[in-house]
């Protein structure tokens, strides 16, 4: 039998606790075992007041996003044997307030979703499907990008939603993009009017960290520099 | 305000790079021979196309270096009158550097 995994996971109750800690855990390793895994163990066999969140665990729901060994990860799409290590530290995602151990409270990012209005509204005048040409690049870019699941992974990595809480952050602005893009949306102005502020688009300083950890590997960096180009063409008075 | 400030600071990094490049070259390899020949170097700071190149050189340059300086205050939770306040001590300094470096230019050239 291989050696078990030596576990550290942060634990903190802000109702109780004076000061955040880590305990240790000794986890057994068995086949493709993911990290949602082992903390299902912990839980199970170890310390059942630890407390996370999941749901699907096929990498759909994006509730189970995790701090694991220094990078926001899915814990169920993460195999522990990716990892290559035995030493695995677990911690919630940074960025967000933290309501116990593992589970941090997604209000602040689902607020952020609400100023973009990130419903599709269609125009009036239209009744029928609007046909999408195949070839389009842009509708494939927008394809690209609908894969977002709001795990709050690139959330977490970004360094500009850790100086600023006003930042609307990469999975807002990434989710505007895609309807800004989409010429049948009815609002596409007012809502690059939203995002063409201050703590809108252009805090993004393109350092790609919401790219490097988005477990469905969209680059929500290309989406605001994109929505920069048209805030600048709408200064013009070319976009409409 | 945000579109054009950032838009005109990729066009100074544009600027930069070239115009900084040509400062360079003009700086190294216009000259005759080495020691510099003081002749030389007074012609250099006495030819108008250096002297408006060199204006335009800090004027962008300080642009670029203040708009960045700015973007990172803005990066961090500020208010709106501390972000008013910066602002216009950046824009204060900055016209006052290139006011004082143009000064410099011109007094240099037409003193030597």
């Amino acid at each position: 039998m291989s050696k078990p995994l030596q576990v550290k996971v942060f634990r903190f109750n802000p109702e109780s606790d004076v000061a955040p800690r880590f305990d240790d855990f000794e986890v057994p390793v068995f086949d493709n075992m993911a990290v949602l895994d082992v903390v299902i163990y912990i839980q199970n066999y170890l310390d059942r007041s630890l407390s996370f969140r999941f749901s699907c665990r096929i990498g759909m729901c994006g509730s189970c996003a995790m701090y694991v060994n220094g990078r926001a990860r899915l814990a169920c799409r993460t195999q522990v044997s990716s990892l290559k290590t035995r030493d695995i530290t677990i911690m919630p995602l940074p960025n967000f307030p933290i309501i116990r151990d593992l589970v941090v409270d997604m209000e602040p990012f689902f607020d952020k979703w609400k100023k973009i209005k990130p419903y599709y509204i269609p125009k009036r005048e239209i009744d029928a499907p609007v046909t999408v040409q195949p070839e389009s690049n842009e509708r494939e870019f927008i394809d690209d990008m609908l894969d977002c699941i709001s795990c709050g992974c690139c959330y977490s990595a970004c360094s500009m939603v850790a100086t600023n809480k006003d930042y609307l952050g990469p999975a807002a602005l990434n989710r505007a993009y895609t309807l800004i893009a989409d010429k049948r949306d009815a609002i596409r102005v007012e809502r690059l009017k939203a995002v063409d502020r201050s703590y809108g688009v252009w805090r993004c300083h393109t350092q790609f960290n919401c790219a490097e950890v988005c477990p469905k590997n969209i680059v929500p960096t290309r989406s605001i520099q994109r929505l920069k180009r048209r805030c600048v063409l709408k200064k013009f008075g070319i976009f409409k | 305000m945000h579109a054009w400030t950032w838009v005109l600071q990729r066009i100074s990094a544009v600027i930069l790079i070239i115009a900084l490049g040509l400062h360079i070259g003009f700086l190294h390899f216009s000259n005759t021979g080495e020691p510099l020949n003081y002749g030389e170097v007074v012609a250099r700071l006495k030819t108008p196309v250096l002297i408006v190149f060199d204006i335009l050189l800090l004027t962008f340059g300080l642009y670029h270096a203040l708009y960045g300086l700015y973007s990172v205050f803005l990066d961090f939770d500020s208010g709106k009158k501390e972000r008013v306040i910066v602002l216009g001590l950046f824009v204060v300094v900055g016209l006052g550097i290139v006011g004082f470096g143009i000064f410099g230019l011109l007094y240099t050239a037409r003193s030597l």
